[in-house]
């Protein structure tokens, strides 16, 4: 471990060996961090993309049609509904699901330890109750995100212009209102994938996931600061980004962001 | 004559229902439309203008509540049905709106945009659809019309993204045209350029159109017949020749006495008539009396009891009043004599010398090397003026000309870059806050947005007494007692002081910020834009108290404005500014007659003349202001001028040009004056 050298030098040998990608040992077990980012990375981005692949498309329609009926029954429920999942922190709607359907009712298991050998691809029942606890705030939040925006949107001059040109509805909608409305939503989106990885650390812990967030509470556990230092390093990555990949996509969106040449 | 009208709206009303109670909009509006006529709609704001027009595109809010009839080619637009209501908007009905810039769908092609009507409504293949829009862009007037329509709306000025939002109305040839205030927030000369090409419409298309404006030379421009709403009613119908000429409803002769009349030659010599009080309230709706009674001269026990019907009086002329054959001139009061002082020597209080600013930094792309990527923004450059004590002085320009940094480098709100400033021949430090306390109470400015000038949460009197507290250092009682005055000088009772902001009406805000700057006493206020948000009458009562407290305490205003008339009735001495230089600058009457700068000639030019036998003078400006970034080669308006001489114009800085006999008068331009005037007469 080298502890017998100088702290800068030891420092800057650590820096030089992660900006190559090398981590270094974990304090316990005798794997390398790298290994087991390796190793748990994947489970924590497939987590993520499939409560992504569920909640986005989901929630965006469901703003949608909140925000063009504001105030009708359809509406209520949904600003309600959504409130009320954004409220509730995760490790409470993640305890709920786990009593009604894995006490309850053993649709699905409750814990998601992977025996050695398993993948979670091998047995995808895992998946579930995990990705249904994230996709729940995630919804709410892109839910409340695009009803807003449409409902701004839809009070704009230039949809005024457009119903006065004689279109439909739905084309109002579709040409006017959602290219409009998605480029401030989808900005969000980006903005939230760095915030979920903040969720996922919770899910995977009361889940047992074997993710890059269980990794992280194992690392504070053991009081493995470098295992910590680096996954740590690897979230704010991630977040970091995300956030980059947001901004790009606004500009791509938004023709009056577009850096002329 | 016989024939139906295009447009029928007969009484008119709409209702609606807010939390906040009941608002009637439009009570009784009455009017027709032909084909192949302008009927232009004018009238004060919260006169119900743009709902009556929505109202006839069937444009209005679920709990909107209508009355009376819209007929469009003799159906009521009410009884349509959705998919009918769709068949008339963008292809029968086309409507053009106030403001451009948000009234297109700003992440959306503008060749698309107008596509998408055509291909609605007409059953054409694409190539037809191509060529019908490089067609409708080459009739409103647009350049380079083949590849315009890849832009989007925020790559174009709003000259150019009103003419893609009148070239959209008339894509499917429409028979009825709505343009609601098509040219407000334009500038003037942009203004002019839009109202010709309305004007060529009305020649062009065999439509009905119907104008809605506030403003009584353009519809004195584009108008063939005018109906005047007041509080939701038309108040008076007629042609438009004899509605200027003879107004016989008193609240459109007033509306006619109270706008500064256009610039021309020699000195204003009869003061502004007022209108006084506010438009009727929208909020009472049981009405058994005349609506203007309250605010009318004219006004007797009948007007107060009994609510009057629109009558007949002659061809095609309609008026709501029963005193109508007594409106005349003099209705509004006789011309009051204003006291001139164009021979009033006085000493100078204000004195600017090379005042120069710029906004941003010079950014080269690799920190200090290679080519600049941004340029400083030269706002304005060596300016130099002297400011008479007891005197006005109007600065005057298009919106991006320098005009407000030139206010706010003058209260100190900006540091100016270069250049001084003496007040009574001593330094003033170039921003407010190193200034004293003397020096800030000497100098204060009204803002254009009294609303949003005022703090919402104050009271007018804790926003009054900090003044008096703190440059006068009086106690709190004696402030009070000093606002309170203050108050009923601005012409405002003294229990308003108890009220919010919120509370009070526009120009009542605005008779509230002038209080707060008379409150330290000052001996120069600057005024940007100070009455531009104004209705007509209430900008004639705000120009009415300026001018009764200058003659009572001798205060110098440096008035900005873009509007000409208000600067011409102001204005002792006017500056000409154009992209960050003075083009002309020296007494007033001088500078808004012959001979003047080619940008004065073209700002004149430009205003419309609320006179319909006026002929437009032709000469217009294209484009607009340069962003002022890169520096000038030559003449700073040589890009736009419209008598630009060869090569010179372009290589050369413009002389100061010293007109003869007028040592005070000053023309930046390479023209020799006498030329000037050859080509100006």
């Amino acid at each position: 471990m080298g502890l017998d050298r100088h702290p800068v030098e030891r420092y800057t040998v650590w820096i030089k060996n992660a900006v190559q990608g090398d981590l270094g040992m974990a304090a316990r077990g005798g794997a390398t961090i790298n290994s087991m980012v390796k190793s748990r990375l994947p489970n924590s981005a497939l987590l993520a993309a499939v409560a992504f692949l569920i909640a986005v498309p989901t929630s965006l329609l469901a703003g949608v049609l909140a925000g063009t009926r504001p105030d009708t029954k359809l509406d209520r429920i949904l600003s309600i509904g959504s409130l009320l999942a954004i409220s509730i922190p995760e490790f409470i709607i993640g305890v709920i699901l786990m009593m009604v359907f894995a006490t309850k009712l053993g649709w699905f298991p409750s814990s998601s330890i992977l025996l050695p050998g398993e993948t979670i691809l091998g047995s995808p029942k895992i998946l579930v109750l995990p990705t249904l606890t994230i996709t729940g705030a995630l919804f709410a939040y892109i839910l409340r995100m695009a009803r807003a925006n449409v409902i701004e949107v839809m009070e704009s001059n230039y949809v005024r212009t457009a119903i006065l040109k004689g279109l439909s509805m739905r084309q109002v909608v579709f040409k006017h209102v959602l290219p409009n409305a998605m480029i401030p939503t989808i900005t969000v989106i980006a903005n939230n994938v760095g915030w979920m990885f903040g969720g996922i650390i919770v899910v995977e812990f009361v889940f047992a996931y074997p993710g890059i967030g269980s990794l992280l509470i194992m690392a504070i556990d053991n009081r493995d600061m470098r295992l910590l230092q680096s996954t740590a390093l690897v979230i704010a990555a991630i977040y970091a980004f995300a956030n980059l990949a947001a901004d790009l996509l606004y500009g791509l969106l938004n023709p009056r962001v577009r850096v002329g040449q | 004559m016989n024939k139906e009208p295009l447009l029928k709206v007969e009484n008119l009303s709409v209702t609606f229902f807010t939390p906040r109670g009941t608002v009637t909009a439009v009570r009784e509006a009455s009017f027709e439309v032909s084909r192949g006529e302008v009927l232009g709609i004018v009238g004060e704001s919260g006169c119900g203008k743009s709902t009556t027009a929505f109202a006839v595109m069937g444009y209005l809010p679920t709990t909107a509540e209508t009355g009376g009839s819209i007929s469009f080619e003799g159906k009521d637009i009410s009884s349509l049905s959705k998919e009918d209501l769709r068949e008339l908007r963008g292809n029968r009905i086309a409507m053009v709106y106030q403001d451009p810039t948000t009234s297109l769908n700003p992440s959306m092609k503008i060749g698309i945009q107008v596509q998408e009507v055509i291909s609605e409504h007409l059953n054409l293949d694409q190539t037809a659809r191509d060529e019908k829009v490089v067609e409708l862009f080459e009739s409103v007037g647009l350049a380079d019309t083949d590849q315009v329509g890849d832009r989007y709306p925020h790559e174009l000025s709003g000259g150019m993204q009103q003419r893609v939002m009148i070239a959209m109305a008339l894509a499917c040839d429409p028979d009825l045209l709505i343009m609601d205030e098509p040219t407000t927030g334009l500038d003037v000369t942009t203004e002019a350029t839009i109202l010709d090409l309305v004007a060529s419409l009305k020649e062009r298309v065999n439509a009905g159109i119907l104008y809605v404006t506030h403003n009584l030379g353009v519809i004195a421009r584009v108008a063939d017949r005018v109906a005047v709403m007041y509080a939701g009613q038309t108040v008076e119908q007629s042609n438009v020749k004899d509605l200027f000429a003879s107004p016989k409803h008193p609240y459109t002769s007033g509306l006619l006495s109270c706008v500064p009349k256009p610039p021309g030659a020699g000195e204003v010599s009869s003061r502004l008539k007022r209108i006084p009080g506010f438009v009727y309230s929208l909020e009472e709706s049981d009405v058994s009396s005349c609506l203007f009674a309250e605010r009318c001269p004219l006004a007797d026990s009948e007007c107060t009891t009994v609510s009057p019907a629109l009558k007949f009086i002659g061809q095609n002329s309609e008026v709501r009043c029963f005193h109508s054959d007594k409106v005349e001139p003099d209705t509004w009061g006789g011309a009051e004599e204003r006291i001139s002082r164009k021979d009033v020597a006085s000493p100078t209080v204000l004195t600017g010398t090379g005042i120069t600013h710029e906004y941003g930094k010079r950014r080269k792309k690799y920190m200090a090397f290679g080519p600049d990527i941004d340029l400083p923004v030269r706002a304005l450059n060596k300016i130099d003026f002297e400011m008479p004590q007891g005197k006005t002085l109007g600065i005057v320009g298009e919106s991006g000309s320098g005009k407000s940094t030139l206010a706010r480098a003058v209260v100190g709100l900006v540091k100016a870059k270069d250049g001084s400033l003496q007040l009574n021949g001593k330094e003033l430090d170039k921003t407010v806050e190193k200034r004293s306390n003397e020096d800030k109470s000497a100098i204060q400015m009204v803002f254009q947005n009294p609303t949003a000038s005022l703090n919402p949460k104050l009271k007018i009197k804790n926003t009054l007494i900090r003044s008096f507290m703190r440059f006068s250092k009086l106690n709190k009682q004696e402030s009070e007692e000093r606002a309170a005055t203050l108050m009923e000088e601005v012409g405002l009772d003294p229990s308003y002081l108890e009220r919010l902001p919120s509370e009070l009406s526009g120009g009542e805000q605005q008779r509230v910020a002038i209080a707060g700057a008379f409150a330290t006493n000052p001996e120069i206020i600057v005024a940007d834009e100070a009455v531009s948000s104004l209705d007509v009458s209430v900008q004639a009562q705000v120009l009415s108290l300026l001018e009764d407290r200058q003659q009572e305490l001798g205060n110098s205003y440096i008035f900005i404005t873009h509007d000409l008339g208000v600067v011409r009735y102001v204005s002792d001495d006017i500056m000409v500014v154009y992209a960050g230089h003075i083009a002309e600058y020296g007494p007033s009457e001088a500078v808004l007659s012959s001979p003047s700068h080619p940008y004065t000639e073209a700002l004149l030019s430009a205003v419309p003349i609320p006179d319909p036998s006026a002929k437009p003078n032709p000469l217009r400006l294209e484009g607009a202001v340069p962003t002022m970034r890169e520096e000038f080669t030559g003449c700073f308006f040589a890009s736009r001028c419209p008598r630009k001489l060869e090569s010179i114009c372009d290589t050369e800085a413009p002389p100061i040009q010293k007109i003869p006999g007028n040592e005070t008068h000053v023309i930046n331009c390479h023209i020799a004056i006498e030329d000037l005037e050859k080509i100006q007469a």
